[in-house]
């Protein structure tokens, strides 16, 4: 017998694994949803040989979400260690991986960051899912004792037209999935009052089976106030705060750990949890109160795997055991067995370390904000965790090994890297219409139809907006500005993007790309890029394949970090984004954070007057690996994905920064999806003003009229200036390439020598249109 | 003297900051109060009374997460702890305002236009709308008397609910009673000036008659669905970058309210 039921007056079984074969395991491991290796099991079937007893459900269920690779981070530990950890940078880091990272920002001022996925949630109930990861997210940043200032949302869907009757069985049509996800993310953050300013979404077939929600939140704190997760000392009492436990959200982090199936609908509904911003915003206000009034040892938030993972985690980090009543959590089911109460990834919950003489401060605070408080537990020497439930012991084991899950070194397949020539493809007849087809593509297409949903100048803090250029025709800017302290001009610029094709071609050169891009974007309108997050999210670990791409990725980002000094400060792995309909494309999210010393002398990308002259910074090269015009009008990936010299870019973002910060620039655009051409028609078409451009004399190894319109290579950015400030400008770029390519007219026509003469109305309705004509609306 | 503000919060509301700090930067005394402290729910040395100040704002949020309706759950306990209190507070001719969420939850308690019966229906959109809007001030209001009337500012909203609408069949008669007693107080229009003339998105909700705000018959009880309070420094405007201002349209506007609220001190 498999399971014995104990005679308590509650639910309570006996797992018998003392006894079991190798397939009787792997049978416990598949029928309780708790997607342990055989290794695994077999490693608690030692441990538990020398206890000379059987585990309780609420013990295997506790390792089944210690050890998942959600929490674990079993299968990228290794190769994390030996790549992105490894960055050395100057930058004054108060903390690295807790649950957000934590970076000086003023003298006084620190800010905290986290970018987290919520994706197989956000596949089976794209508004719950995106919601509650927003609602995750805000408290990972909230518990180190920061008030959250800017969300970013990066998402990944399959294509919005996809024919409903060619979706896989199981599968929910990608147009279902965009509009939950959207509302889901605007519902809960417009509720909660924080601005979400930046983001990015592409689609691709490829996550029509599995679509990616990453969400970032930015914070700001007194650095005084910074707040650890964990426990003070013993004797410390663990206060649970905010909504009640149910049964919603059980199984997620074992749900995340594993490939999306056709049954996923029934089997894994109860893993998505449910979002409240309305108790979480008091939430924020209470626990932010009492970290300010210096009455909390710890704070962390209630994520994956619920109060098993927060009781161990902030024991194991205080260097304590603990000790639990499960009694004392409120619930709203009646029924719970002991195992769901302490797993149960219930939203809206923080846990709070507090010294008992602080206890009644800490409650009163609490009341006055109604948000309930209780005590379950508290501290105590050793390194034991001890549960009880009705005054029985459910649960006692040592901390060592729940937290000392298995690390796998996974085969993976050797990066070979590709260094022939790009791709040869028929060169278009008319340049116009290739434009159109690309400025008018999904991924590049405007996203109004998602931002006006966003409330994204809640806070009164946004110095910069993320659509940028004249009323009627606002384009899309590189990045947004947040001004986080009142009174001060110091501002966080906040960008998010990555090229997952160039990943898919070349995991090296495109993760190092997706970093580079990050800080074009950041130094585009006048920051200095200072810290990055990152959300890895790849397909099944256990595949060779995948893990090579994996493995190329993270060494492309390590390449590029470190030679930039900007380190990874917090970062997610979300393995096993696949589903019968297969592995999504690699998909390496990075989050930029850059300072900019006064919002006052940022810049945006809207073209801001006639008779200015346009510069192009930068090389453009046969690098059409990945590229979006590679995708639409040749259906085709491409070979060679761009390349990033840091030596040549650091002269480049110098110069540039000084010109931005010396006023000599009027507006600045980074080139990437789309190239050259799809840039300086957005400039173009959210400023209001035309241009006459010549790209016969750039720089670059492109030689081909359609290479250089629509190549992606790195390192470039086209620059608006004033006649009278080009000599000024210029002298700061003495030692990078850069060329004049024509001037800016009264005219709303883009003219690119013979080859591109197209009026900015058409290009502006091309680019506009797409995303509302898909959700069906017209404009 | 400073005079003292009063920003009202419930769970949920969660534009009390900037708001408190738009009063601060004109030269108040602003706090930041929760209905609990006004109603005594609470322990001793957090209560307040509401004469101590001289002017009450609703704020921007999602009151008790407007679940129900924009502004309902907020009013109804208004309705039930605060209603007589705040009447005579009105009745002495202090100012009340409401933004966004705080404008709803004055008309669902009648105090907005308050002669006719309106309601904050659903943007013609049917969906939020967060974007810079052009407005032109009118009236006599708290809020617009000393505004340069010929100025067109420039605010964000950001809402689902702030079409203005009268009762069936009462359309042309309320317009007409809001008009004749200066109650509209900032009406959509073009960034030249031109009525919105209910054009989507220079007229984001389909607001009738574009009306962006209203007043009571005295002026003294106003509400806005845009947030000046979020245009504060000039850098908060969507388009700083290519039309530099001094200030903040949200300052000049809040300027102008406390010098209303100054003179009755």
């Amino acid at each position: 017998m498999k399971y014995k039921k104990l005679d308590m007056p509650f639910e309570l079984v006996e797992v018998n694994i003392l006894n079991a074969s190798d397939p009787e395991l792997e049978e416990i491991s598949k029928e309780r949803q708790l997607y342990f290796s055989l290794d695994e099991m077999k490693l608690i079937q030692e441990h538990f040989k020398k206890l000379g007893r059987n585990p309780t459900d609420v013990e295997l269920e506790t390792l089944a979400q210690s050890w998942s690779e959600h929490c674990s981070y079993k299968s990228s530990k290794p190769i994390l260690r030996d790549t992105i950890f490894k960055v050395k940078a100057p930058q004054g880091l108060t903390v690295l991986s807790e649950d957000a990272g934590v970076i000086d920002f003023d003298e006084e001022h620190a800010y905290a960051i986290k970018m987290e996925s919520h994706n197989h949630p956000s596949a089976l109930d794209p508004y719950g899912g995106s919601a509650t990861g927003v609602g995750g997210v805000l408290r990972d940043v909230l518990c180190m004792g920061a008030q959250p200032v800017a969300l970013i949302d990066p998402l990944f869907f399959g294509p919005l037209d996809y024919p409903k009757d060619k979706l896989p069985e199981g599968i929910k049509s990608p147009n279902f999935l965009f509009r939950g996800v959207v509302k889901g993310i605007a519902d809960y953050g417009n509720r909660v009052g924080i601005p979400t300013v930046s983001g990015m979404i592409n689609f691709d077939e490829s996550y029509t089976g599995n679509c990616l929600v990453n969400v970032g939140c930015i914070g700001i704190l007194k650095k005084k106030n910074l707040l650890h997760s964990r426990v003070g000392k013993p004797g410390d009492l663990f206060v649970l705060t905010g909504g009640s436990t149910g049964r919603d959200g059980i199984h997620g982090v074992s749900f995340a750990s594993a490939e999306l199936e056709e049954d996923s609908e029934t089997t894994s509904r109860p893993a998505v949890q449910l979002g409240d911003p309305i108790m979480k915003e008091p939430l924020i206000h209470a626990c932010l109160e009492a970290s300010e009034k210096g009455l909390l040892t710890g704070l962390k938030d209630l994520g994956g795997g619920g109060l098993s993972c927060v009781v161990t985690e902030m024991a194991s980090a205080g260097g304590c055991g603990a000790e639990v009543e499960l009694d004392k959590v409120p619930l709203r089911e009646e029924g719970m067995a002991p195992w769901e109460i302490w797993v149960s990834e219930s939203q809206e919950r923080m846990m709070l370390s507090v010294d008992p003489k602080n206890l009644e401060k800490v409650l009163e605070i609490f009341r006055f904000w109604d948000v309930p408080a209780v005590v379950v537990g508290k501290a105590v020497p050793g390194n034991k965790v001890l549960v009880r439930y009705k005054g029985k012991v459910v649960y006692e084991m040592d901390l060592n090994f729940t937290t000392g899950s298995l690390e796998y070194k996974r085969p993976y397949e050797e990066y070979a890297g590709y260094n022939g020539p790009e791709e040869e493809v028929s060169e278009p007849e008319n340049l116009n219409e290739v434009l159109l087809k690309v400025i008018g593509s999904s991924n590049i297409a405007s996203k109004e139809w998602v931002i006006r949903q966003y409330d994204h100048v809640v806070r009164g803090n946004t110095a910069l907006l993320p659509l940028q250029g004249k009323f009627e025709t606002p384009g899309p800017g590189d990045s947004s500005i947040i001004r986080p302290v009142e009174n001060s001009f110091k501002g966080l610029v906040l960008s998010t993007d990555v090229n997952p094709r160039m990943v898919k071609v070349d995991p090296y050169w495109g993760a190092a790309s997706a970093v580079e891009e990050n800080f074009r974007n950041i130094i585009a309108v006048g920051g200095m890029p200072n810290s990055m997050v990152d959300c890895l999210n790849f397909g099944n670990p256990e595949k060779p394949e995948i893990m090579g791409q994996f493995r190329a990725a993270t060494e492309g980002m390590y390449f590029a970090a470190d030679n930039f000094k900007v380190p990874f400060v917090s970062g997610n792995v979300s393995f096993y984004n696949e589903s019968h309909a297969g592995a999504i494309l690699p998909t390496p999210t990075i989050l930029g954070v850059g300072i900019i010393e006064d919002v006052r002398k940022a810049v945006s990308m809207d073209i801001k007057g006639p008779g200015n002259i346009l510069f192009l910074i930068g090389e453009t090269d046969n690098e059409l690996g990945g590229s979006e015009y590679f995708k639409v009008v040749h259906e085709k990936l491409g070979k060679v994905v761009p390349r990033v010299y840091p030596d040549k870019f650091k002269q480049k973002m110098d110069a540039l920064l000084k010109a931005i910060d010396q006023g000599l620039v009027e507006s600045v655009h980074d080139c990437a999806e789309g190239g050259f051409a799809v840039a300086i028609a957005e400039m173009l078409m959210s400023g209001g003003f035309g241009a006459n451009v010549s790209i016969k004399d750039i720089s670059g190894n492109a030689t081909r009229a359609d290479y250089k319109l629509f190549s992606e290579s790195n390192g470039r950015w086209i620059v608006e200036v004033k006649p009278e400030n080009i000599e000024k400008f210029l002298t700061l770029f003495e030692n990078a390439a850069i060329t004049k390519i024509g001037y800016t007219t009264d005219e709303k026509m883009l003219k690119i020598d013979d080859l591109i003469n197209i009026d900015l109305e058409t290009i502006y309705k091309t680019w506009k249109e797409p995303i509302y004509k898909a959700m069906g609306e017209q404009i | 003297m400073k005079p003292k503000i009063c920003v009202m919060r419930i769970e949920g509301t969660n534009c009390e900051d900037e708001t408190a700090r738009a009063f601060r930067l004109v030269g108040a005394d602003a706090e930041i109060v929760h209905l609990k402290q006004l109603i005594g729910d609470c322990s001793e040395e957090r209560k307040r009374d509401l004469f101590d100040y001289d002017a009450m704002i609703f704020p921007g949020g999602f009151s008790a997460g407007d679940y129900v309706r924009a502004g309902a759950i907020w009013s109804a306990r208004i309705q039930s702890k605060l209603k007589n209190k705040l009447n005579s507070f009105v009745k002495e001719g202090r100012v009340v305002g409401g933004i966004c969420n705080g404008f709803q939850v004055l008309t669902t308690l009648d105090m907005l236009p308050g002669n006719v019966r309106a309601a904050l229906s659903t943007n013609e959109s049917a969906k939020f709308e967060c974007r810079f809007v052009y407005l032109k001030p009118f009236g006599k209001s708290a809020i617009t008397e000393n505004l340069d009337h010929n100025e067109i500012l420039s605010f964000p909203v950001a809402h689902m609910e702030g079409n203005l609408t009268f009762v069936p069949g009462k359309e042309d008669e309320s317009l007409k009673a809001l008009k004749e007693n200066d109650q509209i107080i900032f009406r959509y229009v073009y960034p030249d000036g031109t009525p919105a003339n209910r054009k989507y998105p220079i007229n984001p909700n389909g607001s009738i008659d574009d009306i962006a705000g209203v007043s009571n018959l005295e002026g003294n009880v106003f509400g806005l669905m845009p947030h000046p309070e979020r245009v504060l420094d000039s850098f908060n405007h969507f388009d700083w970058t290519r039309n530099p201002r001094k200030v903040g349209d949200g300052l000049i506007t809040f300027k102008s309210l406390i010098e209303f609220i100054k003179k009755k001190l």
